[in-house]
């Protein structure tokens, strides 16, 4: 197919950043993220672009801050456990206003409450969207860059090690996305000397001869901005919802999963739906809520003890009978997504749990001896 | 309407560089593909699976394959990670040597003497190439020639000069199975749709 690539996942969304105008990246290797940051090491300079290495997941999430405030595209990467560290720099992103994309290739799905509810300081939240293949995260990782630079927030992007290494073709295509204005609030040295040099900081602060608006006033501000992306930025996916005595959510690769059995069940006739939140925040509440205004089950499923759930039982506030079906599972490495993504046990739990009986327990995938 | 494919075998054998020049091969001809690998942490040994999947629209299968209908497989080690998920009366293209080692599951096996097919070739690690041939041949999922230019499109240039005893392996393998009489015997499932388009 002319124009066509077969690419995996890390280099699919390298490329797709770059065309999208990032310039800067700085990262630390950790599975399943280093593949992006090897691709971005040999494709950033090409464009002109610098990428680092970083000595820690700190100094890399404060790299790519600084190469944002002076009005780069920038970005940082990891796994979640990475992200744990970055969480003071994401908070500050979200304070000081500084658009800032951070990718997690994640291991799992253990990284839902920290994309959502965040580990830093203050009234923020973090965009966070999750694709289900690679098709999707070409198109979210535009988006991600440019809800970044819209509203100046920090964004994350949550793929898993599904996705960093399935090859697909594509002709990375670029969505279309409306232009944004100039960043007339970027630090990039062109105000100095003139009275009216800019500058970034979390509370809202300004200079005698420009004054800021103050903490709370600042604050305020920031939560408001919040609200408006709550209500403007939400996406998500269904399919056969209309008239679904039952539907499953999920997020991710596991909604690539899910959507796959629901539709094999829908073909044997069963009325059952498929919902699935593109954005985790905001979270697509109002649309689930309708999705299953007359279903009599809703069945989540996450590879986690139960994380997206309570934002599920949030939307529709008792109004639903609300079943996990999901859990922990990794590989024998501890690194990857484990053996409960998998299309049959899927359609095992979703049968199990619809007629009452308990779900089958995995045995455990590995021996943890490793001394 | 779309083609699975389980590739297995020993870490070291080719088994992904298989399972991409297939892929390729396949993307080149205009259709859609999705190559995905299952492996450990070995360069070589230790157990080495890929799966491709190839369809004339963008591909619906999931990126770990729950069961295919066609496999190949170089090695009998590991197999116990591919044979439960093939659909009855699946395509297996054996490596002749470990061919009888294969549980019978009632499967379609074409036993193809790869090795000595790759040796013939002047390089018996061209062996999974004389497999690709083999198996182009069989389904007519891509032509030879395709294989021929992702197998050298792939090859680094500190490697360009393997890729004629590839080309001939590739060559052999398609040979083989003419030879038995057995071009084109298991039509690739796309190839009737297109075919009536």
């Amino acid at each position: 197919m002319s124009g066509m690539r077969l690419l995996d996942g890390s280099e699919a969304i390298v490329e797709a950043a770059i065309m999208a105008g990032l310039r800067f990246y700085a990262g630390y290797p950790i599975a399943p993220a280093t593949e992006l940051l090897e691709y971005m090491a040999e494709k950033l300079p090409s464009v002109g672009g610098v990428c680092v290495n970083a000595d820690t997941e700190i100094e890399a999430v404060n790299m790519a801050l600084g190469a944002a405030q002076v009005g780069a595209r920038a970005a940082t990467g990891s796994c979640g456990q990475g992200l744990a560290l970055k969480q003071e720099a994401i908070a500050e992103a979200a304070l000081n206003e500084t658009p800032l994309v951070v990718f997690n290739m994640a291991r799992n799905q253990q990284d839902y409450f920290q994309a959502t509810r965040g580990g830093g300081w203050g009234d923020y939240h973090t965009v966070t969207y999750a694709p289900k293949d690679l098709h999707e995260a070409v198109e979210l990782t535009h988006v991600a860059f440019h809800v970044a630079d819209k509203y100046r927030v920090p964004v994350i992007f949550m793929g898993d090690n599904l996705l960093a290494r399935t090859q697909m073709g594509t002709s990375l295509p670029v969505p279309e996305l409306e232009k944004l204005p100039a960043k007339d609030w970027a630090l990039d040295g062109t105000m100095g000397g003139t009275g009216a040099s800019r500058w970034i900081w979390t509370f809202g602060g300004g200079k005698a001869n420009r004054p800021g608006v103050g903490p709370d006033g600042y604050w305020r501000q920031i939560a408001e901005k919040f609200q408006r992306i709550a209500r403007d930025e939400m996406r998500h996916e269904q399919c056969f919802c209309e008239d679904a005595e039952t539907v499953v959510v999920a997020f991710g690769s596991a909604g690539k999963f899910v959507e796959h059995v629901v539709r094999e069940l829908r073909k044997e006739g069963m009325k059952i739906g498929f919902f699935r939140p593109i954005t985790l925040w905001p979270f697509p509440a109002d649309a689930l809520d309708a999705a299953t205004r007359d279903a009599k089950n809703i069945l989540v499923f996450e590879l986690n003890a139960g994380q997206m759930i309570d934002d599920v039982r949030l939307s529709v506030e008792g109004r639903r009978r609300i079943a996990a079906i999901g859990g922990v599972s990794f590989d024998d490495s501890g690194l990857n997504l484990g053996p409960l993504l998998d299309a049959d046990i899927i359609r095992e739990r979703i049968l199990a749990q619809l007629s009452g009986q308990p779900l089958r327990q995995l045995p455990y995938t590995g021996m943890g001896a490793y001394l | 309407m779309e083609l699975e494919l389980f590739v297995s075998g020993i870490g070291g054998q080719g088994v992904q560089l298989l399972g991409k020049t297939l892929a390729l091969a396949a993307l080149r001809e205009g259709r859609h593909v999705m190559l995905s690998g299952e492996f450990g942490g070995h360069m070589r040994g230790g157990s080495s699976v890929v799966t491709v999947v190839v369809g004339p629209e963008p591909i619906r299968a999931l990126p770990k394959l729950p069961s295919a209908g066609t496999a190949i497989a170089l090695s009998h080690s590991y197999w116990e990670k591919v044979g439960p998920r093939l659909r009855p009366g699946s395509l297996i293209l054996a490596e002749e040597t470990v061919a009888d080692d294969l549980p019978d599951d009632g499967h379609r096996i074409v036993r193809v003497p790869a090795i000595t097919l790759g040796t013939e070739a002047g390089n018996r690690l061209s062996s999974a190439m004389a497999m690709t041939g083999a198996f182009s041949e069989l389904t007519g999922a891509v032509g030879i020639q395709a294989l021929i230019d992702a197998m050298t499109e792939q090859l680094p240039s500190y490697r360009r000069q393997h890729a004629e005893t590839n080309a001939k392996a590739i060559r052999l393998g398609a040979a083989f199975v003419r030879g038995q009489g057995a071009a084109l015997s298991y039509p690739a499932p796309y190839l009737a749709r297109e075919a009536a388009e």
